[in-house]
């Protein structure tokens, strides 16, 4: 337990340090001292220790996780940029759970993860632009309206396998991206604004003061996005932890004999399919509400990869995989300036050299304890 | 007593081939029947159209008093008829309680509220469903009774087939259908496996077997009766030692394989 | 409509298709020898692209403007460094990943093809933008009564068919075209053979690249322009191409190229604002048909094996 603690502080600390950090040479010496340090660890076993400590206390990681992660967001208060950085990878999990259900449990691919999570923005855009509805009402909408979206490919996508179903999604992340594009009622490739947020009569985009001490208004959001995170955990969380959770495994492992024992390989297809739409939906719309403004650039078939990046890094099926791969994959450019440009190449090698070598990711799925976890 | 499987002129053809040609079949309870044959006589055809994998192209199925010819594999597998497949289908990365989890799908509730929201009954029949499981597999196999949570892939060929055959037989069907059972395993851990299906025949009250098998020592010591196909129809039919005594039979064996092997 | 605007869609759809053909030939290969699908293809497209407009400016640049000899230049470079690429992501990348599941496969040159499509963008000199392509074919129009046809059109239509009659007769009618079938067929039986497996698979993987390379080069010098992204779209249709003709089938990939290219032309000219809107049309098409027709409008051979 003082094990796991300390590792989260730990990881807390780095993290302040690196996203407050500015000087270029020392973000690179961080980053070094990062990844060794992870090696070193793994190398002395401490990894797995903390691995089975984890395991110990299913409770707790989660808790010492969000904790930890306030502390992190009331230490860089005031930093505008570190606080966007937070948010968007917060929302990316979400986002990436959600394909993961779809991907590393259900086995449906989905290269469109990009396309669903532009839904929920502009679902949220224009409904926050051309309706009253309360703004929670809309974030649930744009869930909603993504996973509805979903539904339409679904159909063809249950009617065909593997690399089927891989180009139907790369065809829907491209005709999504050059729809927006070439839509005039949807801003056409210059995008839309979104209006300051407001829920239950708090205006998002207000500066928060408490006592003496002024917080970014990006604080609100992060606390938005925290929400929707520990929400998507729960979901996936018990999903995982359940009979479904199993179904999900017959399914994606072996088709026919999961249909000999009469489980209904659509409708578990369908379930895990919608779901991770739902999420991808709730993410985007929670991004473009914290953005102010989304263009269709914000949701190519690159961004989609970068999605499926997180999660072959991480581990497929794996759940703390998902934050781990989102921090590097999104953290990392935006500090290190040198590498920005040459992300996406970036990325994709590094995907490449994980299949060959380390096909299981940096944390591979945890073997599912059935009968300790349901509670 | 009326029949618990019943199977008129059932007739499957792929493309020009007819795999199953007018078989007509019937089966008491209880009953351990044999179904033998060369290779590609039909006999794992036979299961696939028994359990809806294939349709049949022509014929009638009734199970339980039911006419099961057009049902999805779902709907069979509810009705009571549960399989092994001659390659083992585990799943090798899922521990044996999954395992046999997946084939316990009809008693398990698999709704979203449940699952989702109501941790505490579902941890009831979670914990209801392993006690269960570790009984079944404890007339089996005592030490495998104690390691349901190790995942399927740190086993032996034995053990795999024993989890595959209780996967079969916790959803407490109505007929079990093996095929090739033996496949892949020495006689003495043949013998211990049929040991161990005899037995727990015995605890399952009217538990009625199919066995698709080409060991015929198993075939003549645990069934009650024995089909023979060949190119898909039936060639004879009986006790064991009448059919291998059958000159159709043997003729249909001769420069395949002799059945008196094993 | 008058007849030569007709014409005019007409050559626009043959050029399509030929290119969409040449590159679902290459999934095809590629599907018949190691039942795989690789996803860098139109990526690929891309590179010989490129990779012939280097040679062009390197030629350039050393006083060789002949066109011909520019072009047949030009080809060479192409095909040579996509057939080699191709070779390498089949030693490297395919076959490594030949026990692991399907999907790694797809997922490993998926993003081989995301980081060609990138080095090209961030290392060519202003990779981003779309860079012209040389004009190097005679554009004189022919006249063909009323109407008027650009015989660069029908220089690149005969180029396209002939490599793909030259294609056929590779497999259909040489020693290593019957390696080839023979190792599409039944690997184990090819080995048994004598035929040196890993190497007639690196062949072909070469083979269909270079068709890519050839499709990016056609492409190029009919509209005159390249730019970084062009291979998701080929890459894309192609493959619905070749799944509509039924994977691992020959005529079936070049009858799936065609069939793209109609659809989508009569949908640029039958639908309102059908111009601005024909990459939507072109892949809600391959959505709609893959979702009617699944495996093909020519079936792959499919047998669930229990």
């Amino acid at each position: 337990m003082t094990l796991l603690a300390l590792a989260a502080a730990a990881i807390a600390a780095y993290a302040a340090v690196l996203l407050h950090a500015e000087d270029q040479r020392l973000i690179g010496a961080l980053i070094v001292l990062g990844f060794g340090t992870a090696a070193a660890a793994a190398k002395f076993g401490l990894l797995s220790r903390l691995g089975q400590a984890g395991r110990a206390h299913p409770r707790l990681a989660p808790l010492l996780a969000v904790a930890a992660l306030i502390a992190l967001i009331l230490v860089l208060r005031e930093d505008h940029f570190a606080l966007l950085m937070i948010g968007t990878t917060l929302l990316y999990c979400v986002a990436c759970w959600g394909l993961n259900l779809q991907f590393g449990r259900a086995g449906v691919v989905n290269f469109a993860g990009a396309a669903f999570f532009g839904t929920g923005a502009y679902t949220t855009a224009v409904l926050a632009a051309h309706t009253a509805l309360p703004h929670w009402l809309i974030v649930l909408l744009a869930g909603a309206v993504a996973a509805l979206l979903g539904s339409l490919l679904i159909l063809p996508i249950l009617r065909t396998r593997g690399h089927y179903a891989a180009l139907i999604t790369i065809a829907f992340g491209i005709l999504f991206k050059t729809f927006l594009e070439v839509n005039d009622a949807l801003g056409g490739p210059q995008g839309l604004k979104l209006p300051g947020f407001t829920l239950f009569g708090w205006n998002l985009n207000d500066n928060i003061t408490v006592g003496e001490q002024e917080l970014s208004f990006y604080v609100a959001y992060i606390a938005l996005a925290l929400v929707l995170a520990i929400f998507a955990f729960l979901l996936v969380r018990r999903l995982e932890h359940s009979w479904i959770g199993l179904n999900f495994d017959a399914v994606r492992m072996d088709e026919l004999a999961a249909t000999t024992f009469g489980i209904n390989v659509a409708r578990w297809k369908i379930t895990a399919f919608s779901i991770g739409n739902f999420l991808a939906g709730l993410a985007g719309s929670v991004q473009a509400t914290m953005l102010g403004f989304i263009a269709p650039n914000n949701f190519t078939l690159s961004d989609s990869l970068i999605m499926i990046s997180i999660i072959l890094l991480g581990g497929l099926g794996s759940f703390w995989g998902v934050p781990l791969g989102a921090a590097i994959v999104l953290i990392l450019p935006e500090k290190l300036q040198v590498i920005q440009e040459y992300r996406f190449l970036l990325f994709a090698l590094l995907v490449v050299a994980v299949l060959l070598l380390r096909p299981q990711g940096l944390v591979p799925r945890a073997q599912r304890s059935f009968t300790d976890r349901i509670r | 007593m009326n029949a618990l499987l019943h199977c008129r002129v059932l007739t499957r053809r792929f493309g020009g081939v007819t795999a199953l040609d007018g078989l007509d079949l019937s089966l008491p309870r209880g009953e351990i029947l044999g179904l033998i044959g060369p290779n590609g006589s039909g006999k794992t055809t036979f299961f696939n159209v028994l359990t809806g994998i294939y349709a049949p192209s022509s014929g009638h199925i009734e199970f339980d008093g039911r006419d099961i010819s057009a049902c999805t594999p779902q709907q069979i597998y509810r009705a009571g008829i549960a399989r092994t497949f001659q390659r083992s289908r585990l799943n090798l990365e899922l521990s044996i309680f999954e395992n046999l989890m997946i084939g316990n799908h009809k008693r398990l509730n698999s709704s979203l509220w449940f699952n989702l929201m109501q941790r505490g009954a579902l941890a009831a029949e979670v914990g209801a469903a392993y006690t269960e499981a570790r009984e079944l597999m404890r007339t089996f196999d005592a030490p495998l009774a104690d390691r349901l949570d190790e995942p399927m892939a740190g086993f032996t060929m034995i053990d795999r087939r024993r989890v595959e055959v209780c996967r079969a037989l916790i959803s407490r069907p109505k007929l079990l259908l093996l095929d090739e059972p033996s496949a892949g395993m020495t006689h003495e851990e043949t013998r211990a496996l049929m040991d161990d299906i005899l037995q727990a025949r015995e605890r399952i009250a009217d538990l009625t077997i199919i066995i698709v098998e080409h060991e015929m020592g198993v075939i003549e010591r645990i069934t009650d009766r024995c089909v023979v196909l060949n190119f898909g129809q039936k060639i004879a039919e009986g006790k064991y030692r009448e059919v291998a005594q059958d000159a159709k039979v043997q003729e249909a064996y001769l420069g395949v394989e002799s059945i008196h092997e094993g | 409509m008058d007849s030569a605007s007709i014409l005019q869609h007409l050559v626009n759809g043959a050029m399509l298709g030929m290119m969409y053909a040449l590159v679902a030939v290459g999934f095809t290969l590629f599907f018949g020898v190691l039942d795989v699908i690789k996803f860098s293809h139109g990526d690929v497209l891309m590179l010989g692209a490129f990779t012939a407009l280097s040679a062009a400016l390197g030629l350039s640049a050393a006083g060789i403007e002949q066109p011909l000899l520019q072009l047949a230049l030009m080809l060479v470079a192409g095909i040579a460094l996509t057939g080699l690429v191709g070779a390498l992501v089949g030693r490297y990348l395919v076959l490594p990943l030949k026990s692991a599941p399907a999907l790694n496969t797809l997922l490993i040159t998926l993003m081989f093809g995301t980081a060609l499509r990138e080095a090209v963008r961030v290392f060519y000199p202003q990779g981003s933008n779309p860079k012209p392509f040389p004009r190097l074919l005679p554009d004189d129009a022919l006249q063909l009564g009323a109407l008027s046809l650009r015989a660069d059109s029908l220089l690149l239509l005969a180029l396209g068919a002939l490599v793909i009659i030259a294609t056929h007769w590779l497999i259909g009618r040489t020693k290593l075209g019957l390696a080839i079938r023979a190792v599409a067929q039944d690997e184990e039986t090819a080995k048994i053979m004598g035929i040196n497996y890993t190497k007639i698979v690196l062949i072909t993987f070469a083979l269909g690249s270079a068709l890519a390379a050839l499709a990016g080069i056609i492409n190029g010098l009919y509209y005159n322009e390249i730019n970084f992204s062009m291979g998701l779209n080929l890459g894309v249709i192609g493959f619905a191409a070749a799944i509509v003709g039924g994977l691992g089938n020959f005529y079936g990939a070049i009858i799936g190229g065609f069939l793209f290219a109609a659809l989508q032309t009569i949908g640029a000219v039958a639908i309102p604002f059908g111009s601005s809107y024909k990459d939507v049309f072109a892949f809600a098409v391959v959505i709609a048909l893959m979702a009617w027709k699944p495996t093909g409008l020519i079936a792959e051979q499919e047998a669930q094996r229990v």
